[in-house]
């Protein structure tokens, strides 16, 4: 296979991975206990607002879910213990992201599912294209062509 | 494979399908709620330790053994108001009952405000101020007004989110009691 065949396709490649590893990987190094507040709190919805994350609201509820976060990351508790805290008082419905089982495991996973399988039609739709013999034009064509180039 | 889109389709019929098997088992598991309850019932209530607006203290630890009635409220919330003649006249029906208290808690108000409006709207139940919504958030309350009943062993058993009437207050004395 010539390099201009499959350079572009690894360059694609490259690319694409590069953009994966950037987007999931772990943030490095310890967090301050303002960006974990902020974080924690974003993924926890304001129980007394229609769609508002206790980070944005100024709901009553939603300052005490900010301080009460705060005091557990002070506390040493991990971001799991601290959103169970908050499942145990409200249940799952606070969580604005889904949980990574249960149903929560069919929206995370349903997305890649459907990228895995459009990734594999679009391969096999190419594979297919570039499989079909190139046509040629036959003397009878060419013959046609002149005749109709001179008339 | 002889007719690999025929195949194609069937995976993703049978998918579609799982998948529709899988989201109606989700949504019909559990039971059925016309209305939101806690999610604390049945669970132990959280113990607070409060200041009432007369200057006294007050933790459930205090109250273990009789029935408490929790109340969140506010001064300025309209529901809290339609609610108070059914907790005037809950509070008319037991106040004599020494095994029962019923119990005001602030959320979200001053301290001006709240004495202000049970001086003028007749509420005889002791109000306690919730300063920075802990005993809100540890109840995991949805707003106000919302009423707990706590049995005399501590357990939540019995939540009305919103407006309660004498009825709903009736029968989460019952429940307290152990009478439901």
């Amino acid at each position: 296979m010539r390099p201009t065949t499959w350079l572009p396709w690894a360059a694609l490649a490259v690319l694409v991975v590069g953009i994966v590893a950037f987007l999931v990987w772990p943030d490095g190094g310890e967090r301050s206990v303002n960006a974990r507040t902020r974080a924690l709190a974003e993924e926890i919805r304001c129980p007394e607002c229609q769609g508002l994350s206790a980070a944005t609201s100024s709901a009553p509820t939603a300052r005490a879910i900010r301080v009460d976060i705060r005091d557990q990351v002070e506390a040493g508790r991990s971001d799991a213990e601290i959103r169970q805290s908050m499942v145990d008082r409200y249940g799952e419905s606070i969580l604005l992201k889904p949980e990574g089982g249960g149903i929560g495991l069919l929206v995370w996973g349903l997305p890649v599912v459907g990228l895995v399988v459009g990734a594999a039609g679009l391969a096999f739709a190419l594979w297919r294209w570039r499989a079909q013999p190139a046509r040629r034009a036959t003397d009878a064509d060419e013959r046609l062509v002149d005749a109709a180039r001179h008339e | 494979m002889r007719h690999p889109l025929r195949w194609a389709a069937l995976g993703v019929g049978v998918l579609v399908a799982v998948l529709a098997v899988v989201l109606a088992l989700q949504v019909g598991d559990g039971e059925r709620q016309t209305q939101p309850r806690s999610e604390l019932l049945g669970d132990p209530a959280p113990d607070f330790a409060l200041t009432t607006l007369d200057g006294e203290a007050v933790s459930l630890a205090s109250l273990r053994g009789k029935a408490v009635i929790v109340n969140f409220w506010n001064s300025w919330c309209i529901p809290c108001r339609q609610e108070e003649p059914a907790l005037i006249e809950f509070q008319r029906r037991h106040v004599a009952e020494e095994d029962v208290v019923l119990l005001g808690i602030v959320r979200d108000d001053t301290e001006g405000a709240a004495r202000e409006a049970v001086d003028e709207r007749g509420i005889e139940w002791p109000m306690a101020m919730d300063t920075g919504s802990r005993a809100a958030l540890d109840f995991g309350t949805r707003g106000q007004p919302e009423t707990f009943a706590i049995s005399p062993d501590g357990v939540i058993v019995g939540n009305q989110i919103g407006e309660s009437s004498i009825a709903n207050l009736e029968e989460m004395l019952a429940a307290a009691r152990g009478q439901r």
